[in-house]
């Protein structure tokens, strides 16, 4: 099996499953060939599924398979293929360390699809005809590595009739912000949480009243900052200055390490179409092709729906790098597949002169 | 330097020898509570307190001591746990610089500044130091914080720009073994350096880096495998905190992806030939084997985190340890086996020593 053919396949099955239609293979048939096309190609882990004893071909469910850290891809080239194959390489954020953690992409299909796919699901499905998107976070040539700044540019190629850019070289653009939402077309403003308080600050109190059937998408926590805002306070903020409903802010959750992103459902729930029961702020849902659980930091041994733990990501658009991704993240997996995030693993006790493995292991996505 | 100053550190150099000896009550109180105070088992006690704890000093060190430690009308001192000796030091930068101190132990792991103050109540050397459980420092008065750097800055904002704070933060420990050194007897010493506290000092190393090829990094990390097996028959590792143990899947993983893991019950060894960054364990005797070609590998390695290296270990005059303590310019450079005891010549960190106002 190629790795084309395997992409191919998941593309196919996620674009079935954003229809409505069933796939014509299950998840884990797709995500154990995904595993075992990586067991052969992707230096070590072979070793790391041999360590915990698992024999790929008597596997039934990816859920049995060990995943890999997000922390390994600071660590090593975490990729199926040669680096020569490589057609995009997103790298984390980092922190003052610079430690930064690589995704090594041999196509962008197959991450363009998917992103489109739950994107168009979460924030464009029943927008207005014409919307424009006001973009807070740098744009694709000064951050050619940025996972998001790739998925902003492709929502704005697809799903916009106009996108401007309201964050370069680290500076925010409130007038031209303030421009963008006096037009007075339905707006998009997406951008991270921590551009969303820069921005607030800088508006004083100020408002930049937003057309109707405009709505904010915000993405990303504030590790390694020197300021954190509670989500809820953040939301309220947010829907404040733009003077949007509160269902109208949606947060985004995606690593570099992931292919796929989740998002709240409180905005397709407004707009009438079909969202989960759990759906409220800080509930995050999957698309499809994902599966989320949550996992006992100890053991790693996966927990009943409602239980605490730390979340492990199957995702099978990361058919170049790994199908299943351990994080550090904390939370709780609903019954109906909703993630409600709490934050972070403290990892190592940051306790006397130790350092906090956080610290150490990169900052936010 | 004033002769009192270097009275008053004598005396905390005195409590400090009378808290470690197995003969002295107040050496027996130690011994007896400290494993179930600091979670470290009672070999794991009576290790740090033969071979930490400072009970002397020189003339040279001390005067570098007392130049570091300057005046204060009154010194503050703030404690954290982990490292319970760090007590010693502290109250000896301390009364360096006051004759006036006030301690607030680690609310975690108080007991061994109790049993120095109880020490010092008799024989002070002139200080006179006072155990308080609330920090309340006034206008023009010292504080000693010790802890994590997030502790730190929010003690030194909530303190406002009257009082002087001077923070000792977190750390780590790295190793290097060079080219030509005795693999076994390096792991040996290493492994020593690992046991004490179980490894969560700030000198503690989390590390090592291997001048040489992959051969070489699995053939110490053997070695140290072996010699952590060994030390652990001799000093048993005490209990893991929660969030020790929950960082462990991610390393053993990283490890096995990378290179290789050897684990016993209580240690656990990753080698990594060519990581392309530095990979830190947990506390709890788990090192990093980690590769470097050259020391200009070795470097690039070390350099996201030089501002976080307090100790450098090696083997003297080896050009790739050199080049690695250069890499960490505030390290202090120290042989394998004797990471954690460092001369009595000033605050271990030696990074804040530059920064003597946090505010």
């Amino acid at each position: 099996m190629t790795r084309e053919a395997l992409h191919e396949r998941v593309r196919r099955h996620a674009r079935a499953l954003a229809a409505g239609a069933r796939p014509d293979e299950r998840f884990d048939a797709l995500a154990l060939d995904v595993a075992m096309y990586q067991a052969a190609n992707v230096p070590g882990y072979a070793r790391l599924l041999a360590a915990h004893g698992v024999e790929l071909a008597r596997a039934t469910s990816v859920a049995e398979l060990p995943a890999v850290p997000t922390d390994a891809f600071r660590v090593l080239r975490v990729a199926a293929h040669a680096q020569a194959d490589d057609a995009i390489v997103f790298r984390t954020s980092g922190t003052t360390t610079g430690l930064r953690g690589e995704h090594a992409l041999s196509t962008v299909a197959t991450y363009e699809e998917v992103a489109a796919l739950a994107g168009h699901a979460a924030l464009f499905e029943g927008a207005p005809e014409r919307l424009e998107l006001a973009l807070l976070a740098p744009p694709v040539d000064e951050a050619p590595d940025s996972s998001l700044g790739f998925m902003l540019a492709l929502f704005a190629r697809r799903f916009a009739s106009a996108a401007s850019h309201h964050l370069r070289e680290g500076r925010l653009d409130v007038a031209g912000l303030a421009r963008a939402a006096e037009r007075g077309a339905p707006l998009g403003v997406l951008g991270t949480s921590f551009a969303f308080v820069h921005l607030l600050d800088a508006l004083e109190g100020r408002r930049l009243a937003l057309a109707p059937g405009s709505f904010v998408m915000h993405t990303g926590g504030f590790k390694g900052r020197s300021r954190e805002v509670p989500p809820a306070e953040l939301r309220r903020a947010i829907a404040d200055a733009f003077d949007v409903a509160d269902d109208a802010v949606v947060g985004e959750y995606g690593m570099t390490e992931l292919s796929s992103q989740l998002y709240e459902a409180n905005l397709r729930r407004s707009r009438g179409l079909a969202a989960p029961k759990s759906t409220r702020h800080g509930v995050f849902f999957a698309p499809g092709w994902m599966r989320v659980r949550a996992v006992d930091p100890t053991t790693l041994a996966p927990l009943p729906p409602g239980g605490r733990g730390v979340l492990r990501f199957e995702d099978l658009a990361n058919v170049d790098s790994a199908i299943a991704v351990q994080t550090a993240d904390v939370g709780v997996v609903l019954e109906d597949g909703g993630v409600a995030l709490e934050g972070r693993s403290p990892g190592a006790p940051p306790r006397g002169c130790s350092l906090a493995i956080d610290e150490l292991l990169g900052g936010a996505p | 330097m004033s002769d009192a100053a270097r009275e008053r550190v004598e005396a905390v150099l005195r409590a400090a020898a009378r808290v470690s000896a197995v003969d002295d009550a107040l050496g027996v109180k130690a011994r007896a509570r400290l494993p179930d105070a600091t979670g470290l088992s009672p070999e794991g006690v009576a290790l740090a307190l033969d071979l930490s704890v400072e009970r002397s000093a020189s003339p040279t060190e001390l005067t570098s001591l007392l130049a570091w430690a300057g005046a204060a009308p009154r010194v503050h001192v703030v404690l954290s746990a982990g490292v319970f000796v760090a007590a010693v030091r502290a109250l000896a930068l301390a009364v360096a610089a006051a004759a006036d101190v006030v301690v607030r132990p680690s609310r975690r792991d108080p007991l061994f500044a109790e049993l120095l103050v109880e020490a010092l109540a008799r024989d002070a050397g002139g200080a006179r130091v006072a155990l308080a459980s609330e920090l309340t420092p006034g206008a023009g008065e010292h504080v000693h914080a010790y802890g994590r750097d997030e502790t730190l800055d929010a003690i030194a904002r909530r303190l406002g720009p009257e009082v002087v704070v001077r923070g000792h933060g977190t750390g780590l420990g790295l190793a290097a073994v060079g080219a030509t050194d005795a693999l076994d007897e390096a792991a040996d010493a290493l492994a020593l350096d690992v046991a004490l506290f179980d490894q969560r000092g700030c000198l503690s190393p989390r590390a090592a880096i291997v001048e040489g090829d992959a051969a070489r990094v699995e053939a110490f990390a053997a070695a140290l495998d072996a010699a952590l097996a060994r030390r652990e028959a001799l000093v048993p590792r005490g209990r893991l905190h929660e969030s020790e143990r929950e960082a462990m899947p991610a390393f053993r993983a990283t490890a096995h992806l990378a290179g290789s893991l050897r684990e016993g019950a209580s240690w656990s060894v990753g080698a990594i030939a060519d990581a392309r960054a530095l990979v830190l364990p947990p506390p709890g005797r788990n090192v990093a084997v980690l590769g470097a070609v050259d020391a200009a590998r070795a470097t690039r390695l070390v350099a996201p985190l030089a501002g976080l290296v307090t100790s450098v270990g090696g083997s003297a005059g080896s050009a790739f340890v050199t080049a690695l303590t250069r890499a960490a310019p505030h390290a202090r450079p120290a042989r394998l086996g004797e990471m954690q005891r460092p001369a009595l010549d000033g605050p271990v960190d030696r990074r804040r020593a530059e920064r003597a106002r946090l505010c």
